[in-house]
């Protein structure tokens, strides 16, 4: 990301580091990552405008009023919004000592969802219901579960014991059978289930944990899939349906088959906002699993590729978030963020173009329901907090860094320098952009 | 300041990348899979997205309703009523057993039955109930089921119940016209159905705002006004219902119609059916209107056509007489008299129809051969054929609006045929031809109209849905069939016969004297299908009019094969006639004469 084509000549020159900049215990604190927020905002305002066109076209299969999807999804935006505002504001090593308490109420939420009556609609025990309101449970485990993992992970990196098998493996190995037994073999959620998963691997994995051990993990994790698949008939249909999408289009393969039908469909331009038809009772759960559909079938390749753009575009600040902090619990818990958000993405947006299973994840930001917006909106709240800090480590490795490819690959780079960023040399006044630039933006 | 473990940061930097790295190879990946989706595959799920969204199916058209004549008013008949098919699509059901419940209340039934048809797999259509009410089908409706619909079709329904059913004839479960009106009308009472090609919801409802949705409005069918007299109708049936059990006959047809214009004015046969539960019936010889699709040798009612020809030929006049020799030997055959009464003696024309003489009609086909001679030649059996087929319109269907008319059958003038003479002295008389109630009447009211064959119609005009009406004028079919004297000459002669029978004890064949009326009755032997006739079966006709200064209904009565003794003509035709004639006088359908 910081080297740009040879051809153009813009290339930063090395820098040191400016101690007279603002700074934080571990590294400067400077201007947060609008970007991120602007992505974020983004993302939720096609989401809303996709549920919005589609809102009377949801009423055919679930007779309800042309505007109630729209009224709940907006809900579901300002609470997020205040959320946000909440978890921006509290400092990111405040979170270090508040996974006790998250993983109690993570359990306590769990254990109420299976003590509560399920609606008829959907049977599996994942929602806690207060009059009116409801959210599901494994939301808030996702969440705790992070929060612990990135504690965690930082303090055994600390001790040096990251690649222990008695500190590190033993607790991981713990956590995952509790997940299995409890989201995969009671609430019947093996989507969510592998979500946590697959976070907790990124996570461990950038912290060091060994890949073979990960691996090893992994295959037990796997075998627990396939048990898991083969227990339940649902599971096998969805599968047989994933293997064999076109043999079963009316049984239990519908809606992988009308999700590509949507999408191959949208053609290179789509249909417009107001004019998809799949919607009208074809496509099941248009406004949550299936939204990628829905929106693909709209807005065409064209608009498919733009969102994905977008949601790269949204994952690389993450990233750049997490490459420059100063912490290593910082660092983890924005990757957890990073690989909980893109995951939910790959598994969602995989599933409707007949590339995986169907497994009942919501597209982040993007699809219609209440929780999902709330859980995933703070935490880029945390994610906005993070982007405040710059560690000096990184920006010296990003400044070698970029010495060194320019030694090798571009000699007369360092002279040819961009007047525009000489800021401190030349008669502006420094201030925390240049951390900014240095740090990627 | 401590600053973090470098080689460490960067370590775990490098594998944030490499993970990194991962994400954007899958993002590359659905990129390339949305192009290949999208772009290249396109038209596959264009078309497989039209193949589910896309429904052409057409709106049906109210059929036509069927009216008639009631006084001055007209009055329907035959309407329509709209229920309900109630459905389910099996895979928008997920609790079969739930939605069962829900709609017993409303419909009624076996809640697990309609849970075994939810049930169903491999189908996007399964039918629950049928024949749902206008209100349960808002009941159903309102319920919201998804995967759940219903589908409206109409029904006939009978305000009149069964009367005229087998000139109405029924519209089977396809939506088609079955005998009678229905069928002979089907096309003009159907209408057209409209299409509609549409980008639809998931349960078939038009999306509002799609392009390229196509919709052409149905048209929907003709009303058609009957000729048909209600009141004359039901009273006609229920003397039909009434002389079928005292005849104890195996059926009775016979028409009214207006000999000036060929129109019907009742027409009915018994047994009958009721045409709101047709399924039921186990004969579907009731569905069949008799009196246009049953072809009978009609017997010595004929006389009245053999007369009319032989009159307008000139070889006869009204008062010739003859001798008759009791019995003529043709092709070495007797040809006698069933009235075996009289014997050898001289004869006239009225005595010929009163006593109803096989020779005497012999000795008219003689007459049209070679007048003053007795012997039947090619010339006569020309002539008779020439007036029958071509004047008469006899061998071949009227074309009345009724479904299965009957052609009826004449014997070719094959002269190459040994025993033709025979065959046609057979044919005077009413043997050995076969005519429809409705060709007997067409027939005689031409003649007694003054010559003209009317078309018989039973439609005095359609309506289109625009409500434009077009009026079924009387149609001329023949302008000459005879002299416009022959009916002046021939009507005193059928008044003789109804006297002649008074005189002889019917009483009931006693009339006012401002009206006046006449006829013929036939006793015809019944043809086995194998050839020969029946012995002691006979079917009894009756052919006649009622009018005051002119005829201005003729009756035909077709009664087959009473179960009394005596003449089935005067003993089975003949009471129906009078029954028939009385109630149109009694009930002043007929004008009396203006100068007693």
């Amino acid at each position: 990301m910081w080297s740009s084509h040879p051809a153009s000549g813009r290339r930063r020159p090395p820098r040191r580091i400016r101690p007279e900049a603002a700074e934080s215990k571990l590294g400067r604190r400077h201007r947060p990552d609008y970007w991120l927020m602007i992505w974020c905002a983004v993302l939720l305002a096609i989401g809303l405008m996709v549920v919005y066109a589609i809102s009377p076209a949801l009423g055919i299969t679930n007779h309800t009023q042309g505007s109630y999807y729209v009224t709940k999804q907006l809900l579901a935006i300002g609470l997020s919004v205040a959320a946000f505002f909440v978890t921006a504001r509290i400092p990111l090593q405040w979170w270090q000592r508040a996974y006790k308490p998250l993983l109690v109420a993570a359990g306590l939420a769990t254990l109420l969802a299976l003590a509560l009556p399920v609606n008829p609609a959907y049977p599996a025990h994942r929602w806690v219901r207060f009059g009116g309101l409801s959210f599901e449970s494994v939301e808030l485990v996702q969440f705790a579960v992070m929060v612990w993992l990135a504690t965690f992970l930082a303090r055994r990196v600390r001790q040096g014991t990251i690649k222990s098998m008695k500190l590190t493996l033993k607790p991981l190995v713990i956590a995952l059978l509790i997940i299995g037994v409890v989201i995969v073999g009671i609430q019947s959620d093996l989507g969510s289930a592998g979500v946590i998963v697959a976070m907790m691997a990124t996570m461990a994995y950038v912290a060091g944990l060994p890949l073979k051990k990960i691996m090893l993990i992994g295959g037990a994790v796997l075998i627990m899939l396939v048990l898991a698949i083969a227990a339940t008939p649902y599971r096998r249909a969805r599968l047989e349906s994933y293997l064999h999408p076109q043999s079963n289009c009316h049984g239990s393969g519908y809606q992988a088959c009308q999700a590509l039908i949507a999408v191959g469909s949208g053609g290179m331009v789509g249909l417009g906002l107001g004019s998809g038809v799949q919607a009208y009772g074809y496509l099941p759960e248009a406004a949550n699993d299936s939204i990628f559909a829905i929106y693909a079938e709209k807005f065409g390749f064209v608009g498919a590729i733009i969102l994905l753009a977008i949601f790269m575009a949204f994952f690389t600040r993450l990233k750049n978030i997490a490459e420059r902090l100063p912490d290593d619990f910082s660092r983890f818990l924005v990757i957890g963020i990073l690989a909980w958000l893109s995951i939910q993405t790959f598994i969602n947006i995989g599933a409707m173009i007949g590339l995986l299973p169907l497994k009942g994840i919501t597209l982040p930001f993007i699809s219609y329901g209440g929780t999902s917006v709330v859980f995933s909106v703070a935490a880029i709240g945390l994610a906005f907090q993070a982007s405040q800090y710059t560690a000096f480590t990184a920006n010296r490795l990003v400044d070698e860094e970029a010495a060194a490819g320019d030694a090798v690959r571009r000699p007369g780079a360092a002279r040819a320098g961009r007047a525009g960023i000489r800021g401190n040399n030349g008669s502006r006044r420094p201030d925390w952009r240049d951390n900014a630039r240095r740090a990627g933006y | 300041m401590a600053l973090p473990n470098t080689n460490n940061a960067s370590a775990t930097i490098k594998r944030v990348r490499f993970w990194y790295g991962l994400l954007t190879i899958v993002l590359v990946v659905f990129g390339i899979r949305l192009f290949f989706l999208q772009v290249v595959d396109y038209s596959h799920y264009h078309a497989a997205a039209l193949s589910d969204q896309l429904k052409q199916y057409q709106i049906p058209a109210d059929r036509g309703i069927i009216e008639a004549q009631d006084g001055s008013n007209v009055v329907p008949i035959v309407l329509n009523q709209k229920l309900y098919t109630l459905y389910a699509d099996p895979v928008y059901i997920k609790h079969p057993n739930q939605v069962a419940a829900k709609i017993v209340p409303v419909i009624g039934g076996n809640a697990n039955q309609y849970a075994g048809l939810m049930h169903t797999k491999n189908t996007r259509y399964v039918i629950l109930a049928k024949k749902l009410s206008p209100s349960q089908n808002q009941r159903v409706l309102a319920l919201r089921i998804p995967g759940i619909g219903t589908q409206g079709q109409d029904y006939r329904v009978y305000p009149e119940g069964s009367l005229a059913s087998q000139v109405l004839g029924f519209v089977d479960g396809n939506g088609k016209g079955q005998y009678g009106i229905e069928q002979a009308l089907n096309k003009q009472l159907s209408g057209k159905a409209g299409q509609v090609k549409a980008v639809t919801d998931v349960n078939g409802v038009p999306l509002p705002a799609t392009k390229g949705n196509i919709e052409q409005p149905p048209v929907n069918g003709d009303t058609v006004v009957t000729t048909l007299d209600l009141p004359m109708q039901a009273q006609m049936e229920k003397i039909l219902q009434q002389e079928y059990k005292k005849t104890k006959s195996q059926g009775i047809s016979a028409l009214i119609m207006d000999p000036d214009t060929g129109q019907i004015k009742a027409m009915a046969n018994y047994p009958t059916y009721d045409p709101s539960n047709y399924q039921n019936v186990t004969n579907p010889a009731v569905f069949q209107n008799g009196a246009v699709t049953d072809a009978i040798e009609p017997g010595s009612s004929m006389k009245t056509l053999t007369t009319s020809a032989a009159l307008d030929q000139g070889v006869i006049q009204p008062n010739s007489s003859f001798y008759d020799p009791a019995h003529w030997v043709i092709n070495g055959f007797n040809i006698t008299d069933i009235a075996q009464d009289g014997g050898a003696r001289e004869q006239n024309i009225a005595s010929i129809l009163a006593l109803s003489l096989n020779t005497g009609a012999t000795w008219m086909l003689m007459q049209m051969s070679d007048p003053g001679h007795t012997q039947i030649t090619a010339k006569g059996i020309n002539a008779w054929h020439n007036y029958m087929v071509n004047h008469f319109r006899l061998g071949q269907p009227t074309g009345i609006e009724q479904g299965y008319e009957s052609a009826g059958y004449v014997p070719p003038a094959n002269m190459n045929d040994p025993s033709i003479d025979l065959r046609y002295a057979n044919t005077s008389f009413g043997q050995g031809v076969q005519l429809t109630a409705l060709q007997l009447g067409a027939a005689l009211s031409s003649v007694l109209n003054g010559g003209t064959y009317y078309q018989p119609t039973l439609v005095s005009e359609t309506i289109k849905a625009s409500g434009q009406t077009q009026v079924n004028k009387p149609k001329v079919v023949e302008k000459h069939t005879v002299g416009p004297n022959i009916g002046k000459e021939l009507i005193p002669l059928m008044q003789n016969v109804v006297t002649t029978y008074h005189n002889e004890g019917f009483s009931y064949m006693s009339f006012p004297s401002n009206y006046i009326v006449g006829g013929k009755t036939g006793t015809a032997q019944v043809a086995k299908p194998t050839g020969g006739y029946y012995k002691n079966t006979y079917n009894g006709t009756y052919v006649g009019f009622v009018g005051g200064d002119k005829p201005q209904y003729v009756i035909v009565v077709f009664n087959i094969k009473p179960g009394i003794p005596g003449y089935a003509g005067s003993y089975a035709g003949q009471p129906v006639f009078s029954d028939l004639a009385h109630m149109l006088i009694d009930n002043s359908y007929v004008t009396p004469k203006t100068s007693p």
